[in-house]
């Protein structure tokens, strides 16, 4: 299911750091953990009680995101875990590669050994500490700076403007497409239940896809004649937000740096932060 | 494929750039929990037949920022983190896709239409190479892996969602554009 986004200020520690601070730390834990493909649990365990604790002090409402927590809960447990547990995929080949106890076999003998199983707590919690992250960003960061944070990060003004208008279109394509899909329904669409083979599923999803993007077309030429109206594009822009960097922003992006620092070294230089199963999970089940 | 309009990077391409990378995103973390078999971390999206018929209404430079932002932002949204090698190979599938703009006429004729999704799947197998490929040096995988395991499922899927959908959107387009007269 998908949601609207709710900005609303807050007096947060979050919402009084700047833009450009929590966008850099969100690109510093993700390069860390994505590029040294950082799969040790000593490294993301810590990493993923700092996301969840930035989340806390966010103070987004439950009432904010009981729509999109049960979803990401659903994608990352039953998904991405059950994906993992039972093929071992979407991560390091170690995992299948490296000789594991079967602890049980399900379905039609596909054996679960205790390194797919750790994998997929491993999957699951690498994930979490990613998302954490960047489920507050749309309730707690003012759609007005998006284009300010960019710009004054180095891009364009034309690249500023197309983020800008791509954060700001989200919210407002994924009503659109639930409104379609609630319309949909109301004429006999079952969503829940596409029969058929692949490309008569794929074919099916026409209705849903269709309208939106069209009244998006519609919506883009609205948006470019106000746009050229304003003279967008013949002189480099000036930006109405100033953004300053604090102290507390200083001491966010030194951490979020030495983490990225961190696991590049630890990593490439002393070959630890790759993927391995602990002897005391091993020992659980032997 | 090489005139002006082609490569021009004005209002048009920010606005549609922003709205192909917002719907693209929005439908990537809709259909982010169908993932292909024996893919891994790839997935099943038809929201890559949005991302190639932008290309080609609007060009290159659309779908490469449609590509690009979209993927990163259906990735975020949906909790995978960021993946900067599959992030630009969804933007070179869309640039790619979007080298057809210039040999498209008619939306709706049928040989216009064939050209849009033969560039699709150009766009599709360059794409989706580049990241297979990378994802040797980002992920550690092996040349078969990378090729049998990632490459193959993710353009088999993709492909079969273009052929389907694009076809469908663009003679929806080209009812909406006769209506609006531009």
């Amino acid at each position: 299911m998908l949601v609207t986004f709710k900005y609303r200020p807050r007096n947060t520690f979050i919402q009084r750091l700047d833009p450009r601070t929590r966008l850099i730390f969100f690109l510093c834990v993700v390069l860390a953990l994505t590029i040294p493909e950082i799969w040790d649990y000593r490294f993301i365990l810590p990493l993923f009680f700092v996301s969840l604790t930035l989340f806390l002090i966010s103070h987004i409402e439950w009432k904010d995101v009981r729509r999109i927590l049960p979803f990401m809960f659903i994608l990352v447990f039953f998904i991405v875990g059950l994906n993992g547990l039972l093929s071992g995929r979407g991560g390091p080949s170690s995992v299948t590669n490296i000789p594991s106890p079967v602890v049980f076999e399900v379905l039609w003998g596909i054996p679960i050994t205790v390194s797919k199983m750790w994998f997929a707590l491993t999957q699951i919690t690498r994930m979490f500490t990613m998302a954490l992250l960047v489920i507050p960003i749309p309730y707690t960061m003012d759609p007005n700076i998006y284009g300010t944070a960019f710009k004054r990060m180095g891009a364009s003004d034309k690249v500023s403007f197309t983020m800008d208008l791509a954060f700001r279109f989200l919210p407002t394509f994924a009503r659109d497409f639930m409104i379609t899909m609630d319309a949909q329904r109301a004429r006999g669409y079952e969503m829940d239940n596409l029969k058929g083979g692949l490309v008569a599923r794929i074919q099916r999803l026409a209705p849903l896809i269709i309208p939106v993007v069209m009244q998006s077309t519609v919506t883009g030429e609205e948006v470019i004649d106000a746009m050229d109206l304003r003279a967008f594009g013949t002189k480099p822009r000036t930006w109405l937000k100033d953004l300053k960097y604090a102290p507390r922003d200083f001491f966010l992006l030194g951490l979020g740096v030495a983490i990225f620092i961190g696991c590049c070294v630890f990593k490439w230089g002393f070959g630890v932060g790759g993927y391995f199963v602990p002897d005391f999970f091993t020992n659980l089940f032997i | 494929m090489n005139d002006k309009s082609t490569w021009e990077f004005g209002t048009r391409q920010v606005v549609y750039g922003a709205i192909g990378a917002a719907l693209y995103g929005v439908f990537s973390w809709a259909t982010n929990i169908f993932p292909l078999p024996a893919a891994g971390n790839v997935t099943f999206r038809p929201a890559v037949a949005v991302l190639i018929f932008f290309g080609a209404a609007y060009g290159p430079w659309v779908g490469l920022l449609a590509g690009f932002i979209g993927n990163t932002l259906g990735d975020a949204l949906s909790g995978w983190g960021f993946y900067w090698n599959w992030s630009l190979g969804n933007g070179l599938m869309g640039m790619v896709a979007g080298l057809a703009m210039a040999a498209i006429k008619d939306f709706k004729a049928q040989a216009d239409i064939i050209k849009a999704v033969g560039f699709g799947l150009a766009g599709i197998v360059v794409g989706m190479l580049f990241a297979s490929l990378t994802e040797m040096f980002t992920g550690g995988i092996d040349l078969n892996t990378a090729l049998v395991g990632y490459f193959t499922p993710a353009v088999i899927g993709n492909a079969v969602v273009t052929i389907i959908l694009v076809p469908i959107l663009m003679i929806a387009f080209a009812a909406v554009a006769s209506r609006r007269g531009r």
